[in-house]
């Protein structure tokens, strides 16, 4: 009888650790592991937008179409980009460049990878996104790239390798924050927002919402969204903040067209900033605080004829007219 | 259960709890780096 008692003892506490472990993991997925995937499939590999979405010269792709009858011949230019400008340089590709400018490593398209695309070393469209896209068009493998401003990183490794970058504006976007839409928050000041990165106000109770700690994320260092981040700070250092941070209410920030119109995540809100919300209407005329450009880029030594027709062909209303069917702000009237 | 076997019994799985408690918080501090936040957010419990 003793030892059978020992015996159920002995199975209780092994049972009993198990479930301890089980428990701490069970509760670190549910709040944690079960969201750290991309937007477009369930793994955690890098796919923050669909590229079959955006291919040129596909039937369904859904790009927008510049009305010119300009197109390029010679030695085109290979357009990279950030992942929220995909839509444009694509369109670009779609309407100036000749069919058979943009291949694929074995013959079709295929996302089934980690970076979700496989354009071809030759191709004249590629997506590296932000960070390996600055490291790109340094280097010589790209000859334009569409992306938001660089970081001083960026900038100090353009400076080391003693290349000369051009910076052409052509379109706006608002720089938005956004959470939970079940949080009941709808609009923080500019000085709020820089306070929670600032580690000033620490839960969401010292803003109107509830009694719970606020999680502000960030971005990989030099990614296009992080750089703009640094910059709205004005100098004010990001605060380094607590690990169990994860498990409060998050606060993110990101660019109003990727948020809206390529991930279209329902379940998030953007906030209003100084009462102002984040729209077409408020970015064109200004109210909103916010505001960052977009640039093409491109390396004052390239000898490519065909780089600065294309970043005229931008700047012109035609050019225009696509930054606006691609759901961004014209830079110019 | 022997003594002796119930403490290797307990020892195994403290270890290995704790390995893989410490391979799941590795893991998600790696993936985190790369998620998207929008996901990351919109999936927040609340």
């Amino acid at each position: 009888m003793s030892m059978r008692r020992t015996l159920i003892k002995q199975l209780g506490a092994l049972l009993a650790l198990l479930l301890l472990f089980a428990s701490v993991n069970g509760l670190i997925y549910g709040f944690l592991t079960c969201r750290l995937s991309n937007n477009f499939s369930g793994t955690d590999a890098a796919k923050m937008i669909d590229v079959g979405q955006y291919l040129p010269h596909e039937s369904g792709s859904d790009l927008a179409l510049i009305q010119t009858d300009f197109r390029l011949e010679g030695e085109l230019p290979v357009l990279d980009g950030a992942a929220a400008l995909v839509p444009v340089y694509a369109s670009v590709i779609h309407s100036v460049y000749p069919k058979g400018s943009v291949t694929y490593e074995g013959g079709s398209f295929s996302d089934d990878n980690y970076y979700g695309e496989n354009f071809a070393p030759d191709s004249k469209m590629q997506y590296k996104n932000t960070v390996r896209g600055y490291e790109a068009i340094v280097d010589g493998t790209t000859d334009i790239l569409f992306c938001a401003a660089p970081s001083e990183a960026q900038k100090q490794y353009a400076e080391d390798k003693g290349v000369e970058l051009i910076y052409v504006p052509i379109g706006l976007e608002a720089f938005v924050f956004f959470v939970n839409e079940k949080n009941p928050v709808d609009s923080l000041t500019v000085e709020q927002i820089r306070g929670i990165y600032g580690g000033e106000y620490k839960s969401w109770k010292e803003l109107g919402g509830p009694d719970r700690p606020i999680n502000p994320v960030t971005r990989l260092s030099g990614s296009g969204s992080q750089s703009a981040m640094d910059s709205f700070m004005a100098g004010r250092e990001i605060a380094e903040k607590f690990p169990l941070a994860a498990f409060g209410g998050s606060i993110g920030f990101s660019f109003r067209y990727y948020m809206d119109g390529i991930v279209g995540n329902e379940k998030v809100k953007m906030l209003a900033l100084n009462g102002v919300e984040p729209s077409g209407e408020n970015i064109r005329n200004g109210s909103y605080p916010v505001i960052a450009q977009f640039y093409a880029i491109y390396r004052a030594d390239n000898p490519n004829p065909n780089v600065p027709k294309l970043i005229d062909l931008l700047l012109s209303s035609e050019g225009q007219e696509l930054i606006e069917d691609c759901g961004y702000v014209r830079i110019s009237e | 259960m022997k003594e002796k076997t119930f403490r290797c019994l307990i020892l195994c799985v403290l270890i290995l709890g704790i390995l893989g408690t410490v391979f799941h918080l590795l893991y998600a501090a790696d993936a985190y780096e790369r998620c998207s936040i929008i996901r990351f957010i919109a999936e927040e419990p609340w």
